[in-house]
């Protein structure tokens, strides 16, 4: 369903990125790097009333092959959802539905009282639930 | 010349398709009220001389003119150095496409360039024809000549130089055009009138076109049509409504076009409406969007006057500003303040046109003009990047350049577009254009337009998604023009500060440059446009700022630098590659896993192969400067440690810093060391010192993180400060082990030496590593030795052979060499000590010779001596000179046992003295008494009993008895720690202090050592040892038992003239006599004792009974002084001379020793008797024996007691007291005298009968008995010190009476019975 999944810290640094095709992903790295001046200038935007921020950004760019989606909780950390451009199928709400259920899976990540905040996210068990939130059987 | 041409028209055929493929890119919403000028260089370019002639045209880019009417109006020229001839084709659809005018620049040096140019000037005016309202030629020709009539002609008629350039020069007949002539060096001051006047003609020929358009009749206007449109009406009614519309709709639209040219812009604007709406009615899109856009450009005219300035500088500026501020910073504070500054300021002339404005004008602009000189172009890139200025800095300065505002913000028309409204035309225009496809450059320079007016609108969002759709307009274009576009659109994304999505781009383009299938990859673009993106992957060139930021996508910017390096290497530019190859391994190693490490690292080797890196700086053709990258971690230094010299070298004070004065032995105050202090707090400072020309080291701990074995070659010090010479160190390193290497190196100069590091040439690259670079090891930034001055280097030699060991005594360290020696106890010898100086220059000036052993002091002084002042006097040494000093060496032992003085006292208790006494304190060793010494040791008790094994034991206990020393008086005690039975040894360091030269003078010496072992064996031993009355009373003998505990026999001299030889292990009796200790001496020692008593007093001690004996000692140092034995080993000529210190006597000894204080007068039947003087009597008579008693010493002698006995001696050792059958005495034998006064004398007389004839002797002795009652010394002691003589008197009398004395008449009194 989706093509790339991104969790952006709130100081730009990556940490956790995934792709349904791992031979592109240095490539969708780059688009979702590139995608951060948008995200930015669009939490800037949001800045302020920040309880009633809507927390989905919405497209922020898209290119022949992909749409770019992106999420920013209240923490700011980031996320950024690439899907395939062909996919015409794919509903704005099921992206709304898809950065949702990412935001609950981060959330227990973090939770993890042996995560430390910042740090690249290493668990198993999210990116075992991110693969299949990627794949649409989320 | 040709090939300039040739270029240029390479340039301009490249739209020979029917559609305008090349968009310009520079074009901005502005540009719409602009006449389009082709401003070109003809000729064989000449950039620098031709630049100044350019500027100045440029900086006409505005007029005013006033009109028929006399209204003024504001005209703008739009310089172009291009122009696709097929866009003119486009002039109908949009006028200011057309080009009007024409202006060549060229340089000529005769007639024949001169024509060229004309020639040249003339088919560009053929080529643009169709459109071209004027044409000017500026023509630089040659200075004039050095000849003297010219000169003179010169000064007479200074005007008419350019008509004499006219003159000389003739341009060919079919040029048509105006010229303007000028010398090379001339200030050409009319140039920029005559190109207004130029402009003024294009106007006033665009107005007549204006005018004409404007009065045209409906009905009669023919359509016009955009170049690909022509095909779609053919055969269409044009007289139909619709087409009518459409055509009067279109004439508007070129009129509103034209009136916006030509500075109407409030009338352009209403007949843009209007030809709107007709167009609209009539569903006319692609003109529906070339009014709306033209609607937008008459609004932004209006609305944002000074884009018209800053249009091209915004470039710079954001920029500059990507290059300070990497993250984004809000992009507001260029934008939303610069529309108001501007206008405020547009009342400025024009006459004050600020030349540094126009000359950043120019240099922007001539970015776009590649082809006058790609020298400009690089100017501008390095003016860009190495001028941090801000963009709102800049724009201020612009502020004072003219900007007539027809309209204030007050008075601007009402159907001007609002901001907002702006973007929304834009946007309704792209939706029409995308309809066509011919249409597409249109679109994409309207979005272009678009996205310029939202960054001066500050709406980022919208620039994005302006530039975004960018991207989806199908373009047929060649691959260049594609990278152009990527690049236009970083540019813009810079501006808005959107440095990724700009990085992004701009490595885009730089891929398109190289990708595959590309002809000719151009991998010098590609290289600088990598290099362009590094700040939005947040990477910069210096790997310093990369380690201390650590931001970024770690595998993006691996994979960026990766490209670059390939880029580098296919430039062929293999410094930069090897560069960018160390500057990964540096920033990202800790990003990579371990094969990607090692991947790069072997990388970097096969780089380096190609051209070694070194740590300076590279400088790209472009100005650009590559900070050097260094290997600092690689290999990781795990520690640093800088070493202190060897102790032997290591200098030091020769006056040692004062100690701190405080009460306490240790306290954090420090009182007088403030300097120590401020050392503390300097955590680099090296506490050590290091001297000038002496080898220094430092270790590195080194550990390899690749898995293969990493070769370091030329490893040095990197050092500030004074000058080092820094020895090269190689080394392999294998993998993930840590190594130890040892940097060397000197210091040439004296000061501070500060270091920083160490190099490392590794993987053929050269790499300064510093301390202060070294992440995560807390070292200090560098560390810090002061470096003294040179000090010479002694060598020194002994003249004894070595030692196999070296001592374990502290400071062992400093000992240089070593020395041993074996001496009997009691033997002397000497040392010759050499001392050269081996250094080349220094002399030795300064040598403190001190000895340390473990002895002591007393002793050593004793044993070790040195001449120090001859020594003084071999000072200075020269430099490779050698001096040497001797040391002599006395084997000082004890020869004697010592007695504890408990044990003397129990031996006055018996009243005894002599050999005979000797059982008696053997029974009394064995009593538990195992330290304590005693005559058991006697040989005469040894040749007795000699199977006994038990005596044996306690003999050798007596001998180490060393815990009775304690007792001993202080004097006595040092020797007497010699064990003499057994080998002895002896340790010693003779340490030397030695300097010179400066170091001198600054105070350094520097310390080394000889070592010493001493053996020291025993030779004689007195191993017993009694006071025997001699036969005169001013001698005493002292009978000695010395034992020879060599190996070998002993000659023993023991008196000047006595010999007696002893065999080995054996030992003898021997007899010396000696003189009286004289009554001076007593009387001195008395008053010393009392003297020490009275302190030990004060001292509240109240040991009395301990006191020591003032006497004794006296009398055993009158024994050693007196008696000195010589021993020769015979056969050998080794001697030496036992001596009898630490004597210990008995208090009965010591009696006999001293001279009395008693003088006895006895006669003997009125006969005095003399020593050994033969008394005869009869038996059976009286014998009247009469005794005198004369009290010689100072003081009084209480308690006396004399007492006569009668004896018979049988001369073995037995003595027969019990006589009561033989002799009777009358009268008391035991006479009580309670007080002797001093000199007092008293007379005893008795009678003696003898019973039986026979040889009888007569002890006559006179006793003092302790007092009963509690010494007066007990009093004294509570008193306080206050009388002196008081207490004297009472502590001699205490003194007297404590002590239990013997007095003997000497010899006893012989009698010799005789028959009747």
């Amino acid at each position: 369903m989706a093509f790339c999944i991104a969790v952006i810290g709130k100081d730009n640094a990556p940490m956790y990125l995934t792709t349904s095709d791992m031979e592109q992903e240095l490539d969708l790295q780059y688009h979702v790097h590139a995608a951060l001046d948008v995200v930015e200038e669009k939490c800037l935007i949001g800045k302020g009333a920040p309880e009633s921020k809507e927390l989905y950004l919405g497209l922020l760019y898209s290119t022949e092959n992909h749409k770019i989606y992106g999420f920013v909780t209240n923490s700011r950390v980031k996320f950024i959802v690439v899907i395939d451009s062909s996919n015409v199928a794919l509903r704005e709400n099921e992206v709304r539905a898809i950065f949702r259920n990412l935001h609950i899976l981060y959330t227990d990540a973090v939770c993890n009282p042996f995560y430390i905040p910042g740090e690249p996210l290493a668990s198993k068990k999210f990116d075992r639930a991110v693969q299949k939130l990627m794949n649409g059987n989320a | 010349m040709r090939a300039a041409v040739g270029l240029m028209l390479s340039h301009g055929g490249a739209g020979l398709e029917p559609a305008m493929s090349r968009p310009d890119y520079e074009q901005s919403a502005l540009h719409h009220g602009c006449l389009l000028v082709l401003l070109r260089g003809v000729g064989p370019s000449r950039a620098r001389i031709l630049q100044r002639a350019f500027e100045k045209v440029r900086r006409v880019s505005h007029i005013r003119v006033n009109d028929s009417s006399g209204n003024p109006r504001s005209i703008w020229i739009r310089f172009v150095h291009d122009h696709p001839v097929e866009h003119n084709d486009w002039g109908d659809f949009q006028t200011h496409r057309r080009l009007l005018g024409l202006i060549t620049i060229g340089k000529f040096d005769n007639q024949t360039e001169l024509n060229e140019l004309c020639r040249q000037h003339e088919s560009l005016k053929v080529r643009y024809g169709s459109t071209l309202y004027e044409s000017r030629a500026i023509f630089f020709g040659p200075d004039e000549p050095p000849l003297k009539t010219i000169g003179e002609a010169q000064e007479s008629a200074p005007a008419p130089v350019a008509r004499r350039l006219q003159d000389d020069f003739t341009t060919p007949s079919n040029f048509k055009s105006q010229a303007f002539f000028y010398r090379e060096q001339d200030s050409c001051a009319d140039l920029e009138s005559r190109i207004s006047d130029f402009a003024s003609a294009l106007f006033w020929v665009l107005e007549s076109r204006r005018l004409e358009r404007s009065r045209e009749k409906a009905d009669k206007v023919s359509l016009l049509l955009a170049p690909f449109e022509k095909r779609d009406f053919v055969g269409l009614d044009m007289e139909s409504r619709n087409n009518r519309k459409r055509c009067v709709g279109r004439v508007m639209k070129n009129l509103a076009d034209l009136s916006l040219q030509a500075g109407l812009v409030e009338e352009a604007l209403s007949l843009y409406h209007n030809a709107n709406e007709t167009l609209r009615s009539v569903g006319d899109s692609l003109w529906v969007g070339a009014t709306e856009e033209g609607l937008c450009a008459a609004s932004a005219i209006l609305l944002y006057p000074q884009m018209r300035e800053i249009e091209t500088l915004h470039r710079n500026s954001s920029l500059q500003e990507a290059g300070t501020s990497p993250l984004k910073s809000t992009p507001e504070k260029w934008r939303a303040s610069d529309a108001t500054k501007k206008i405020s300021s547009n009342e400025a002339t024009a006459n004050n046109v600020d030349s540094g404005a126009a000359a950043a004008r120019l240099t922007s602009n001539s970015s776009s003009c590649s082809s006058v000189s790609s020298l400009v172009t690089t100017a501008t890139n390095s003016s860009a990047s190495d001028t941090p200025t801000t963009s709102s800095s800049s724009t201020s300065t612009l502020s004072a350049a003219p900007i007539p505002g027809h309209h204030r913000n007050g008075e601007l028309p009402g159907n001007i577009l609002k901001a907002e409204e702006i973007t929304s035309y834009y946007r309704k225009a792209i939706i029409n254009y995308s309809k066509y496809r011919h249409a597409a450059t249109v679109e994409t320079e309207a979005a272009l337009k678009a996205s310029r007016i939202c960054i001066e609108q500050n709406r980022p969002l919208d620039v994005a998604m302006f530039l975004q759709s960018i991207m989806y307009i199908n373009l047929s274009m060649t691959e260049a023009e594609r990278v152009k576009r990527f690049e236009i659109i970083t540019e813009l994304y810079q501006q808005i500060g959107y440095q990724r999505k700009a990085a992004f781009f701009q490595r885009l383009a730089a891929l398109k440059h190289v990708q595959q299938g590309s002809q000719a990859p151009d991998w010098n673009q590609s290289y600088r446009l990598m290099l362009g993106s590094f700040t939005g992957y947040l990477l910069c060139l210096d790997p310093l700022e990369v380690l201390e930021n650590a931001a970024g996508w770690p595998s993006l910017q691996i994979d960026l630098v990766q490209s670059l390096i390939t880029a580098a290497r296919r430039l062929g530019h293999s410094a930069l590659a090897t560069r960018h190859m160390t500057f990964l391994l540096q920033t990202q190693w800790d990003n990579m896993s371990l094969t990607e490490q090692s991947e790069m690292a072997v990388q970097l080797k096969n780089l380096s192969a190609q051209c070694e890196g070194s740590p300076v700086p590279l400088v790209l053709e472009n100005g650009t400067v590559i900070p050097p990258a260094n290997l600092t971690d690689l290999p990781y230094c795990l520690d640093l440690q800088v070493k202190d010299l060897p102790a032997h070298l290591r200098p030091q004070r020769i006056k040692v810093a004062k100690a701190d004065s405080g009460p306490f032995l240790f306290t954090p105050i420090h009182f007088n060391s403030m300097d120590r202090r401020d050392k503390k707090k300097d955590k680099n400072k090296i506490a050590f010192l290091w001297v000038q020309n002496d080898l220094s080291e430092v270790t590195v701990r080194l550990r390899n993180p690749l898995p293969f074995e990493l070769p370091v070659t030329d490893m040095r010090l990197l050092t500030n400060g004074v000058v080092f010479e820094s020895l090269p160190q190689s080394i392999v390193l294998q993998p993930h082990v840590p190594t130890y290497v040892s940097l060397h190196g000197t210091p040439i100069e004296t000061g501070q030496l500060d270091l920083q590091g160490y190099s490392t040439h590794t993987l053929g690259v050269k790499s300064n590593c510093r301390l202060k670079h070294m992440r995560g090891r807390n070292f200090p930034p560098n560390y810090l030795v002061d470096v003294i001055p040179a000090l010479p280097r002694i060598a020194v030699k002994s003249s004894l052979p070595q030692t196999a060991t070296f001592s374990n005594m502290n400071s062992a360290d400093i000992v240089v060499t070593s020395a041993s020696l074996t001496l009997y106890n009691g033997e002397s010898s000497s040392c010759t000590i050499t001392i050269t100086n081996e250094s080349e220059t220094l002399p030795l000036e300064h040598l403190e010779v001190n000895i340390n052993s473990n002895v002591e002091q007393e002793l050593q002084k004793k044993i070790f001596r040195i001449d120090e002042e001859a020594l003084k006097a071999k000072l200075p040494v020269p430099p490779q000179g050698s001096i040497d000093f001797e040391l002599h060496i006395y084997a000082e032992a004890d020869f004697v046992c010592p007695l504890p003085p408990a044990s003397v006292h129990s031996n006055a208790a018996t009243g005894d003295y002599g050999a005979t006494s000797l059982p008696h304190h053997s029974t009394m060793s064995a009593s538990g008494h195992a330290s304590l010494p005693s005559r058991v040791s006697s040989p005469q008790h040894r040749r007795n009993e000699p199977q006994n094994s038990s005596f044996r034991s306690t003999f050798s206990g007596g001998q180490h008895s060393l815990a009775a020393l304690s007792l001993q008086p202080g004097g006595a005690a040092g020797p007497s720690s010699l064990s003499s039975q057994c080998s002895q040894h002896i340790e010693a360091q003779v340490r030397m202090k030695y300097s010179g030269g400066e170091a001198l003078t600054a105070g350094y010496c520097r310390q080394c050592a000889v070592s010493f072992n001493l053996e020291l064996l025993p030779s004689a031993q007195i191993t017993s040892w009694d006071v025997l009355p001699a036969e005169i009373a001013s001698q005493f003998y002292l009978v000695l038992d010395i034992s020879n505990l060599t190996a070998q026999e002993m000659s023993l001299n023991y008196t000047d003239t006595k010999n007696i030889l002893i065999e080995a292990k054996e030992s003898c009796r021997v007899p010396i006599p000696v003189d009286r200790c004289s009554l001076e001496q007593v009387v001195a020692a008395r008053a010393a004792e009392v003297a020490e008593n009275l302190e030990k007093e004060l001292c509240f001690r109240t040991q009395l009974l301990s006191f020591n004996d003032a006497l004794s000692k006296l009398c055993s140092t009158h024994i050693a002084e007196k008696v000195k034995i010589h021993w020769l080993l015979t056969g050998t000529d080794i001697k030496g001379i036992a001596s009898l210190r630490g004597i210990v006597l008995s208090q009965s000894m010591v009696d006999l020793t001293a001279v009395s204080p008693l003088q006895w007068a006895i006669s003997f039947q009125d006969t005095p008797v003399q020593p050994h003087s033969e008394i005869v009597c009869t038996v059976g008579q009286r014998s009247l024996l009469s005794i005198q008693l004369t009290n010689q010493s100072l003081q009084p002698l209480r308690n006396l007691v004399l007492s006569i006995k009668f004896y018979q001696d049988y001369l073995n050792g037995m003595e027969n007291y019990n006589l009561e059958t033989r002799v009777a005495i009358s009268g008391p034998n035991r006479i009580a005298i309670p007080l002797l006064e001093k000199q007092e004398q008293k007379q005893h007389t008795c009678s003696v009968i003898f019973f039986t004839p026979g040889r009888f002797k007569a002890s006559v002795e006179c006793c003092s008995n302790p007092p009963k009652e509690q010494p007066a010394s007990v009093l004294t002691r509570s008193c306080p010190a206050g009388s002196l003589e008081e207490n004297a008197s009472l502590f001699t009398s205490s003194y007297d009476e404590q002590q239990a004395h013997v007095w003997k008449f000497i010899p006893p009194i012989e009698v010799t019975v005789v028959e009747q």
